[in-house]
């Protein structure tokens, strides 16, 4: 066993910093706002900077048009571009990466039955996102641009997360009994 | 047409590079934080834990700052901030399917985010933290991303026609 080595209190604010959640909420709102001022010339919409949902749409549909030479509908900036948004493919390996570095990667399995209803389910969560034209995310930054409808989805997303634990608040109670 | 600090020849080539950096930036982070949106306000519902949900309010408060910061540096990429003062507040910014009334819009928003909402807090994450949990080894994360793909096709392919075409049908064509 080795003993936990002392740090410094600059380092010690620095890694409490980055992991704390608010500063990289504060750190995505002001990149994406960065990256629609540098980027927007390409093509909009605006307040895109940053998005689960609408970037792996951007992703998938641009790479399926260039590959099987198809014409899936995409936002402006994919379009125009010469590759789509690629937002998607450094979260998959930024995350990878911090867990290998941080040793929290591990394979965790699971049953065919939970496969195919997390399969469905973001498969469903996209079809609902893409109608309303973003994420949780996406809906954030629009609310910061001023777009009431995004203020809108938060509130009803509040709800039906309310809904979704007082579903499972009582579906733990059942098996208790 | 908004133009930014780039000109359109070099923003073509610069886009898949600053949002493959930003996202990794984003991604390194959200591992290290548990960065999740469902997950603030069900810990909040739950246990009055704020943790989680300051990410996502000091999201939308610094998304605001952010927007106001560079409408003041660069106003010609900022074409329609504020949104709510420079056109009709209930009208959405571009991104959901086309050619319908602000009503339409309002459904689009209400209805999806409360299903939104419902099933990832019964998946335990929203679309950021299943990623996250996908590269960190999780194979229901990597089932629900595929799931995301493949519903990307599905959705460009029909979901969004018939979505229009039944607000049409309902009298919410504009």
């Amino acid at each position: 066993m080795i003993p936990p080595q002392p740090i410094g209190p600059i380092r010690h604010y620095t890694s409490m910093l980055i992991r704390h959640p608010a500063f990289l909420g504060a750190l995505i709102g002001i990149l994406a706002a960065f990256s629609q001022a540098l980027l927007i010339s390409a093509g909009g919409p605006e307040a895109y900077g940053f998005c689960v949902a609408c970037h792996t749409r951007d992703l998938v549909n641009g790479m399926t048009n260039i590959i099987a030479d198809t014409n899936l509908a995409l936002a402006p900036i994919s379009k125009n571009a010469i590759l789509p948004v690629m937002s998607v493919v450094g979260v998959l390996i930024g995350a990878f990466l911090s867990a290998k570095v941080n040793r929290e990667h591990k394979i965790k399995r699971d049953t065919t039955r939970a496969y195919l209803v997390y399969f469905l389910g973001g498969f469903l969560v996209l079809q609902l996102a893409m109608l309303f034209g973003g994420c949780p995310y996406r809906a954030a930054l629009r609310t910061g641009y001023g777009d009431g409808t995004a203020l809108v989805f938060i509130i009803t997303m509040a709800l039906g997360v309310v809904a979704g634990t007082l579903l499972m608040l009582k579906r733990a109670e059942r098996e208790e009994t | 047409m908004a133009t930014g600090i780039l000109p359109k020849e070099i923003a073509i080539y610069a886009v898949p590079l600053v949002t493959l950096l930003l996202g990794l930036l984003i991604g390194y982070l959200a591992q290290r934080s548990g960065y999740c949106s469902i997950g603030g306000f069900r810990d909040y519902f739950l246990f009055r834990h704020t943790r989680i949900l300051s990410g996502y309010l000091s999201l939308i408060v610094f998304s605001f700052l952010g927007y106001l910061l560079f409408w003041f540096l660069t106003p010609a990429a900022m074409e329609h901030f504020f949104w709510a003062l420079s056109s009709d507040p209930f009208s959405p910014v571009p991104g959901a399917p086309a050619g319908l009334v602000p009503a339409a819009y309002l459904i689009f928003a209400a209805v999806p985010g409360f299903f939104v909402g419902f099933i990832c807090v019964l998946l335990g994450g929203c679309p950021i933290r299943q990623t996250v949990m996908a590269s960190e080894g999780s194979y229901k994360g990597g089932f629900f991303f595929i799931g995301m793909c493949i519903g990307s096709i599905f959705f460009a392919a029909y979901v969004s026609g018939w979505a229009v075409l039944l607000m049409k049908s309902l009298g919410f064509g504009a």
